[in-house]
């Protein structure tokens, strides 16, 4: 289904749910649910959480529901519902708050040029249909290694596709810190994944 | 004239097509003669689909019974 069909049809279960029908609801959970599940375990890195982050988001969806206006997807305000609560616990857990570190990025020479080469471009062997059991499990260490306020701007921004905006609005950022901070979460990713491709070619 | 550090620190705007014009002709001008840094390019902008990809996850199919389980209680009991 295209993506405008796939909205279409969550504005008429929206309808019919904000009229009572709870079939109606229950439709619109099981359309997003994988998607606010996901995206809760993603940024709070635990099964537990993430069930009571979504049964949380749809409940709040539910109570809210004679709220929700049309010109939004109903999927982007319930990730973003779900962003929300993510947030808040991931904030509730950082009671101790430690110094962010830096990323580092690629290293330049004192006039200014790429100091290393990518070995290869791997731009299109990434575009394969399976994804790599080796290459998933270093995207995902180098994402937990992320400090926290970078990965979550890189989750919210590049895996979940919220705007600049609407991440500004649940983390009370700035958009040119989030800009900022999302191109030095993708430096240290992209990083990762050229080591990936080029183990075993060790340069200099 | 742009070095390859400028380029880089400037990849997001520059993808995100938010760049005065006159930064896009410097930006494109560099990459017109560095081969490292088209590369560079290429495989930054590969990266968040591929992180897209590796980072899926799927519901349990226990949580999503739980899950449904949880909301007709809910539900039932609020109205």
């Amino acid at each position: 289904m295209s993506d405008e069909a796939v909205r279409e049809e969550d504005r008429q279960l929206v309808a019919r749910a904000q009229a009572g029908d709870i079939e109606a609801f229950e439709a619109l959970v099981e359309a997003h649910r994988d998607k606010v599940y996901g995206l809760a375990l993603r940024m709070t890195r635990s099964e537990a959480d993430a069930a009571e982050i979504t049964q949380d988001t749809f409940l709040s969806a539910y109570q809210h529901l004679s709220e929700f206006r049309g010109d939004a997807a109903f999927g982007s305000w319930a990730y973003r519902i779900a962003a929300n609560h993510a947030l808040m616990r991931l904030r509730h857990r950082r009671v101790v708050e430690a110094a962010e570190e830096e990323i580092q990025g690629p290293a330049f020479t004192e006039r200014g040029s790429l100091a290393e080469y990518p070995a290869q471009d791997w731009s299109r062997s990434a575009e394969g249909k399976v994804l790599d059991a080796e290459l998933r499990r270093a995207i995902q260490e180098a994402s937990d290694h992320l400090p926290e306020g970078y990965r979550e701007v890189f989750l919210l921004k590049d895996v979940e596709g919220l705007s600049y905006e609407q991440i500004a609005e649940v983390t009370g950022d700035s958009v040119p810190a989030i800009k900022s901070r999302l191109h030095r979460a993708r430096l240290a990713l992209r990083e990762a994944i050229d080591r990936f491709y080029n183990r075993g070619n060790e340069v200099g | 004239m742009y070095t390859c550090e400028d380029t880089i620190n400037l990849l997001l705007d520059y993808l995100d097509g938010e760049m005065p014009l006159e930064e896009a002709k410097h930006l494109k001008e560099h990459l017109s003669g560095c081969a490292p840094c088209i590369d560079f390019l290429r495989t930054y902008r590969a990266t968040p689909g591929l992180c897209r990809r590796a980072l899926a996850e799927k519901m349990p199919q226990e949580v999503s019974t739980k899950l449904m389980e949880f909301l007709r209680t809910r539900i039932k009991s609020a109205s």
